[in-house]
């Protein structure tokens, strides 16, 4: 790494130092009640405390698992979607509409529909998680399908390519940056409504552990659990970005 | 001088025997939009020939040979490859884009891309990396099988699409302006190096280009399109020795008279 990177990532962890420094000071001299505010110390040790004796740990994992499974399924439909839609014309003029129409609809609005079709279960928050986050790899898909340069088609069918070997060897990876980056937004909306549905319907998982300390006013608790959340927003965000550097080498590499 | 190129050695290409001809146009035409792109086009081109096409632009050079790849199919008269009509691309014709950058799949190494021809042949993948290797070596990249065609410069990215199109072990090679936009020394280069790969693998070529000099320079015969709609005006038997070279041949009494020749008919043709 060389000196000036080093320089600002040590600058970034200074500012981030600084805001918990802030909080604890305002923690400290009791500007807001302790009952609503725990100072970082607090919020710690509830962290620590509810991974060492407690079961924050199966709550995190809880929420992963409605986040991943969401986001598995919405992937595969997605990409699936996405792929049959964006390699043909004619269907991308007869369902471009119906998507225009249904994308911008909040999920939140679908939430009571999907309460009232699968009650207040595993299965609701899965169906909701899927479908908020299968539209940004579904409009990716589209586009990256649509976008694949014609003279490789030539190219295929110079060399008599199967419809297979079109869709795997040629459409898929001239996709992939744009299902890649749809994958990665997909992944903060999946933890987004992950902890809405464990709100809404009392699912085991870090939102409903967070709407309990809440209720209860174990302010620590509940910022650990916030704290947790954030967290887990970062890794995968990175995680998929790793994933992303590493499957795109292609693009980065060049003069 | 465009009178006396039609009464020139060879007689028109109709009226050679189409049994001996690995490419044959039979009175094609093709309409594209409402337009006449090509008109009524007769032409035979004999195994292991080297036939280049010129024109001024838009006179349908490169749609006469996306015809006979297989790429278009005539509006009225018929395109054959040995005898068998071409109602589509043929994995012994190998198309060279002119257009390398767009040709080749970024995503994949050089020695990838020619493996994408290897893997549709059906060659099995423990025999790939040293036909590869061959093939890398055969077009002078034999050090950048590892290298993504981003890395590679304009020539060596055309290179790779030949290497590719020669995995395919074509009968037939067809190149549309294949070094258009490369630099002269370049071009240069990749010129000695087709002729050579060519003259190795006996393949036929069609060769379309709007350098007159690389046409005779290249080609057997050298067939000039008038525009509007695209159809043959000129007809050249190339006589010079083979093997050719760059400097020799370019000097050539003979080379400059048919250089004259086609100046004047492309001029005669944007009148």
């Amino acid at each position: 790494m060389n000196p000036a990177l080093l320089m600002w990532r040590a600058a970034s962890f200074l500012v981030a130092a600084g805001f918990v420094g802030l909080w604890q000071l305002v923690a400290n001299l009791k500007l807001v009640s302790p009952v609503f505010l725990p100072g970082p110390d607090r919020a710690w040790a509830s962290l620590v405390r509810g991974f060492t004796s407690g079961d924050l740990l199966a709550k995190t994992i809880g929420t992963l698992e409605h986040m991943a499974y969401g986001w598995l399924l919405a992937s595969i439909v997605g990409i699936a979607l996405g792929a049959m839609i964006g390699s043909s014309k004619a269907m991308r003029s007869y369902v471009a509409p119906s998507l225009e129409f249904l994308r911008p609809l909040p999920v939140s609005a679908i939430i009571p529909v999907a309460i009232a079709l699968f009650g207040l279960t595993q299965g609701m928050a899965l169906f909701v998680i899927a479908f908020g986050a299968i539209w940004p790899m579904l409009l990716a898909t589209v586009h990256g399908f649509a976008a694949v340069e014609p003279r490789l088609y030539e190219v295929a069918r110079s060399l008599h390519m199967s419809r297979l070997a079109v869709i795997f060897k040629i459409a898929l990876p001239s996709a992939s940056p744009d299902i890649i980056s749809g994958m990665r937004l997909s992944l903060t909306v999946a933890l987004i409504l992950a902890v809405v549905c464990e709100i809404l319907a009392g699912l085991d998982g870090l939102g409903y552990w967070v709407l309990l300390s809440a209720r209860a006013f174990r302010s620590a608790d509940l910022f650990a659990g916030v704290i947790l959340l954030g967290a887990i927003g970062y890794v995968t965000a990175q995680a998929m970005s790793m994933v992303e550097q590493r499957l795109l080498r292609w693009r980065t590499s060049g003069h | 001088m465009i009178l006396s190129a039609t009464a020139r050695p060879h007689p028109p290409a109709a009226a050679v025997s189409p049994a001996k001809a690995q490419i044959a146009f039979s009175h094609v035409t093709l309409d594209l939009g409402g337009k006449t792109i090509i008109e009524d086009v007769s032409l035979d081109v004999k195994p292991g020939e080297f036939l280049c096409i010129i024109g001024a632009s838009g006179c349908g050079k490169t749609t006469a040979l996306r015809l006979a790849a297989g790429l278009y199919q005539p509006t009225s008269g018929d395109v054959t490859f040995d005898g068998a009509s071409m109602r589509a691309p043929r994995r012994d014709v190998a198309i060279v884009f002119q257009d390398y950058g767009k040709a080749l799949l970024p995503w994949r190494t050089a020695a990838g891309n020619v493996s994408l021809a290897l893997e549709t042949i059906g060659m099995p993948a423990s025999q790939r990396p040293a036909r590869i290797d061959e093939l890398l070596h055969k077009v002078g990249l034999p050090n950048h099988a590892g290298k993504y065609p981003a890395e590679m410069s304009g020539g060596m990215q055309q290179r790779l699409q030949i290497a590719r199109c020669l995995a395919q072990e074509p009968k037939a090679l067809l190149m549309d302006e294949p070094f258009g936009a490369l630099d002269a020394m370049t071009r240069q280069g990749l010129q000695d190096e087709v002729l050579e790969l060519v003259a190795a693998s006996g393949a036929t070529v069609i060769f379309v280009t709007h350098d007159l000099e690389e046409a005779i320079y290249l080609g057997d015969r050298v067939i000039g399109l008038l525009p509007h709609p695209g159809r043959i005006g000129i007809e050249l038997t190339i006589d010079l020795p083979r093997p050719r070279d760059q400097l020799t041949t370019r000097e050539q009494p003979e080379f400059l008279r048919l250089r004259r020749e086609l100046f004047d008919f492309i001029k005669a043709s944007e009148a």
